[in-house]
């Protein structure tokens, strides 16, 4: 247990790793972005509501969940650089928090598409919408603080900490749709009965959408923190041979 | 310890720690009388702005008025935050507040409430004179300075983190901005929110409810986060 715990913090043991998951998670990527677009964009009935745009749901859910995962997980890896000192650990703090930032933005422009036409409107002061929007801003404030501190090692912890501290802001999120009753509807109930609201042929290619989009996520954080390895440990040699081995 | 040698090496109790601190702070704002009084000019200018940039009209105006005190009180409190820490980092006297043997907590607590006292108790003091001046409806009043005094203390609090994690760079301003406002958002929005609920005779006592449980949060957590970050700004 401590030997795997120990040898997770190692950069070149997850560099090691995370090559050999990649093409794993490209495939299982395709697999499940294909089947679940194709699904979700020709085959789902339309809406009894909202027609053809029901389809927008299918990219905005997945990529407004991954974007509330975030920053717990930002705020975890925080609190691991600070408890054990795992350099691997803020690596992943680091990559995230763009990645954080984007997928948030992403969540409020898919949202923006969908809301014109059913509400009518790009934006509302609605609770959900101006809970992500601030997230979006803690993100950007999670980065502007990096890049603002010169060391690395006391931008690593000082964003530990502001992450920490902004995860308050996230059961907020979640549960903004059920504390204020404004214009975003609350999620829906899945539920096997083909008669119901929500039949299995609506929710599992949403299901599908969602585990496409959580592994392109993984795929992104992973690239990313690898990147990140190799500035890094630039100096050591494995790198160096790595990059030795690498034909220009 | 016995006695006799603690008289001969006389240790200073937490809650005398505690109160040098509150004292030092107070005196040093004392002493220098525009920092004192730059928070409070400037939270009545930005006051000021709204009549002139919006509307001088009644109607409209008091139906924005709780916001706008609320928006310039936190941009208030955001601006004397920089004093928190500053001249204390400058001057050495934080690297001997770490080395002391109080625990962090207490000492962090009171630079708060000194912050609290000198740049948030004015601002609730004046609210009324400003409400007054905006055309906030009479029955409004209590709840906007009710607010604003549990609303405040959380705002210093809150900025304490911001502050200390910034401390020692050289451009903090606007990436204090960019870091403390955002925190400081939901306590806006109760509070702007419980007094335009009054406006409109609705019951406001699920705001006071969640306005303390955030100061209650904020008193427990955010000194020791301020105490971690001033940590690995002055390492």
């Amino acid at each position: 247990m401590w030997l795997w715990f120990s040898k997770l913090g190692s950069p070149r043991w997850f560099y090691d790793l995370s090559g050999k998951w990649l093409p794993w998670l490209y495939g299982a990527m395709l697999v499940l972005g294909v089947t679940g677009l194709t699904w979700a964009l020709l085959f789902v009935p339309q809406d009894y509501q909202q027609g053809e745009t029901i389809r927008i749901m299918y990219v905005h859910v997945p990529v407004a969940s991954i974007s509330l995962a975030c920053f717990p997980l930002m705020a975890v890896a925080g609190a691991i650089t600070l408890v054990w000192k795992m350099k691997l650990a803020d690596m992943v703090a680091k990559c995230v928090a763009p990645i954080g930032a984007w997928f948030t933005g992403l969540a409020l422009a898919t949202g923006g598409i969908w809301g014109e036409p059913i509400w009518g409107t790009w934006w509302a002061w609605d609770a959900r919408l101006t809970s992500m929007l601030i997230q979006f801003f803690l993100f950007i404030g999670v980065i502007a603080l990096r890049s603002a501190i010169e060391s690395p090692d006391n931008a690593a912890k000082a964003c530990a900490v502001l992450a920490i501290v902004g995860a308050i802001n996230v059961p907020i999120i979640k549960y903004s749709v059920e504390w204020w009753n404004t214009l975003h509807q609350p999620a829906s109930r899945f539920s096997m009965d083909p008669v119901a609201p929500n039949p299995p042929e609506v929710w599992v290619p949403l299901v599908i959408m969602i585990c496409a989009v959580y592994v392109f996520f993984v795929i992104t954080l992973i690239l990313r923190t690898r990147n990140e390895i190799l500035v890094r440990e630039r100096r050591s040699q494995w790198v160096k041979d790595l990059v030795a081995k690498e034909p220009v | 310890m016995t006695d006799h040698t603690a008289h001969q090496n006389p240790q200073v109790s937490t809650w005398g720690a505690f109160r040098a601190t509150l004292k030092r702070d107070l005196l040093v704002a004392f002493k220098r009388r525009n920092d004192l009084l730059n928070p409070i000019m400037f939270f009545l200018i930005v006051v000021t702005l709204f009549p002139l940039g919006v509307s001088p009209d009644p109607v409209e105006l008091s139906r924005i008025s709780a916001g706008v005190v609320w928006v310039s009180a936190l941009l208030a409190s955001m601006l004397s935050l920089d004093n928190l820490y500053r001249a204390d980092y400058e001057d050495g006297s934080l690297e001997q507040l770490l080395l002391s043997p109080q625990p962090l907590y207490f000492l962090v607590l009171a630079k708060n409430i000194a912050h609290w006292l000198i740049s948030g108790l004015p601002v609730v003091i004046l609210s009324p004179l400003l409400a007054y001046m905006l055309y906030l409806p009479g029955e409004a009043y209590t709840t906007l300075v009710l607010t604003l005094l549990i609303g405040t203390p959380v705002l210093s609090l809150f900025g304490s983190i911001g502050v200390a994690l910034t401390v020692g760079l050289g451009s903090r301003g606007l990436i204090l901005a960019v870091i403390v406002l955002p925190l400081s958002t939901p306590v806006l929005i109760i509070g702007a929110k419980a007094v335009t609920d009054v406006m409109f005779g609705l019951p406001t006592g699920s705001h006071f409810a969640l306005l303390g449980a955030i100061l209650a949060l904020a008193l427990s957590v955010a000194p020791l986060a301020s105490a971690a970050a001033l940590k690995i700004s002055v390492n």
